[in-house]
């Protein structure tokens, strides 16, 4: 394997989680997206979690090994190979992995989003105020339903976000209760699949809420995607939706705990050039 | 009837993008604290001026929440209605309300529209209602070319959204025949 993306990170998780390989080796990857990152992230923590002896072998390329540093990837795990950045390294990054914790904090974190983004592209009003609002849903369904049940004792809420030729892509991820855990409160929804929680928090904008004014928000967000030619994972539980410009679905994925999401926003919409596919 | 007491809100006051709903929360307290310091028949206007974000969970949990408790008498007569510069910053709030089957009167550059749930013949009933100022059942039922039962029903509606004030003022056969007032004038 030789990209760790949304596409592909599954097989990654399927070795673990499924097939309980102890060892895994990622040394000829060549690159990676900060979604594929923050699962690594979360995968590592579940590992040491389950007291599993999992070893990873980190890819060799000099320019991913760069930019993992540069996203704070390898201080968050604690790895050995996790020394400071060297200045023009932490460039490559657009915005470096970010707790989200508690609602309280969840300004701060958007502004700091926003600066990085917006010193690099020339956003244009309608499509920052865009941004910011979908910002501020995504990242307050951490501490609004990760930890729904009050059972998990760090739900781990992270964000990061890169830019590309011609994209950037916003990753959110936790390993908390996931959708149907959340969902799951509600009643009439207490024995729901994965697969029927995401459709219902998707398609119906229902939350576990009953207040008529709570849910809607991700199912909104879909739309904007949409409307913007964009790609759009989630991933909770052993559900996986992605759509992009081609249409999309609901995947079976091996099972993992929390939520974990990326949206993906063509650069058009920041009125920065694009290079032709 | 007397003039009305019409008070600012401004939700900028709180920053100039605003998202979660532990701040709309802490929003709303105040929100509230103002409507009820308000004379019976108040009125606070809500504006968004100065503002850049609002998204759907804070204008649900400022506006939404406290909105809810006005149509639900918390307030007494006391009404709100909505002051936007722009129609996209006020969509938040037309989405929420939407979501909880309620309607308001949105302003925007000496313009008036209705943000939430609503329908062609509301808004149809509203706006005789606002032009006119004041007028009665009776008279409505005439101009819209209703059936008295149907022109009721409307201003009901009208009227338990807090979108109108009226007031009885005798009957017709078995017909209350009301007052009714526009919230923009007085």
């Amino acid at each position: 394997m030789t990209r760790l993306t949304v596409e592909t990170i599954d097989g990654v998780l399927e070795r673990v989680i499924e097939n309980g390989v102890e060892s895994l080796d990622l040394r000829s990857v060549r690159f990676v997206d900060p979604y594929a990152l923050l699962l690594l992230d979360l995968l590592v923590l579940e590992a040491e979690g389950r007291r599993s002896r999992l070893r990873i072998e980190w890819p060799e390329a000099p320019a991913v090994r760069r930019w993992m540093r540069a996203m704070g990837f390898f201080a968050q795990i604690g790895s050995t190979a996790g020394s400071a950045p060297a200045a023009r390294d932490a460039r490559s990054a657009l915005q470096s992995i970010t707790a989200i914790s508690d609602e309280a904090g969840i300004g701060r974190v958007v502004d700091g989003f926003h600066r990085r983004l917006a010193e690099r592209y020339p956003l244009t009003e309608s499509s920052r105020r865009a941004l910011t609002a979908i910002m501020i849903e995504l990242f307050q369904n951490i501490p609004h339903h990760s930890n729904a049940t009050g059972r998990i004792g760090d739900p781990h809420g992270i964000a990061a976000m890169q830019d590309y030729e011609n994209s950037i892509l916003l990753a959110i991820a936790d390993k908390g209760v996931g959708l149907r855990g959340s969902l799951g409160l509600r009643e009439g929804y207490e024995g729901i699949t994965d697969s029927q929680a995401l459709d219902a928090i998707l398609r119906d904008g229902l939350s576990r809420f009953a207040d008529a004014g709570r849910g809607g928000e991700l199912q909104r967000i879909v739309g904007v995607v949409r409307s913007w030619d964009g790609a759009f994972a989630l991933r909770s539980g052993s559900a996986f939706l992605y759509f992009d410009e081609r249409g999309g679905d609901i995947y079976d994925v091996p099972p993992f705990p929390g939520v974990q999401l990326a949206v993906r926003i063509p650069l058009r919409l920041f009125d920065a050039p694009m290079v032709d596919p | 009837m007397a003039a009305m007491h019409v008070e600012e809100f401004r939700i900028a006051q709180f920053g100039a993008r605003l998202g979660t709903r532990l701040e709309g929360e802490s929003a709303r307290e105040r929100l509230e604290s103002l409507l009820r310091s308000l004379p019976e028949e108040g009125q606070v206007r809500l504006s968004l001026d100065g503002l850049e974000v609002l998204s759907t969970s804070f204008a649900d949990e400022l506006v939404g929440k406290a909105y809810q408790r006005v149509v639900d008498g918390a307030f007494g007569d006391r009404t709100m209605v909505l002051e936007t510069p722009s129609r996209e910053l006020a969509e938040g709030i037309d989405v929420k309300l939407a979501q909880r089957r309620l309607a308001m009167l949105c302003l925007q550059g000496g313009r008036w529209r209705l943000v939430g749930f609503h329908t062609p013949a509301l808004s149809e009933t509203l706006q005789r209602i606002l032009e006119k100022g004041r007028t009665t059942t009776r008279e409505l039922a005439e101009e819209l070319d209703l059936q008295m039962s149907a022109c009721v029903n409307r201003v009901a509606r009208l009227a338990e959204l807090r979108l109108i004030r009226r007031r009885k003022i005798g009957m017709k056969g078995p017909q209350d025949i009301f007052e009714i007032h526009s919230i923009l004038s007085g």
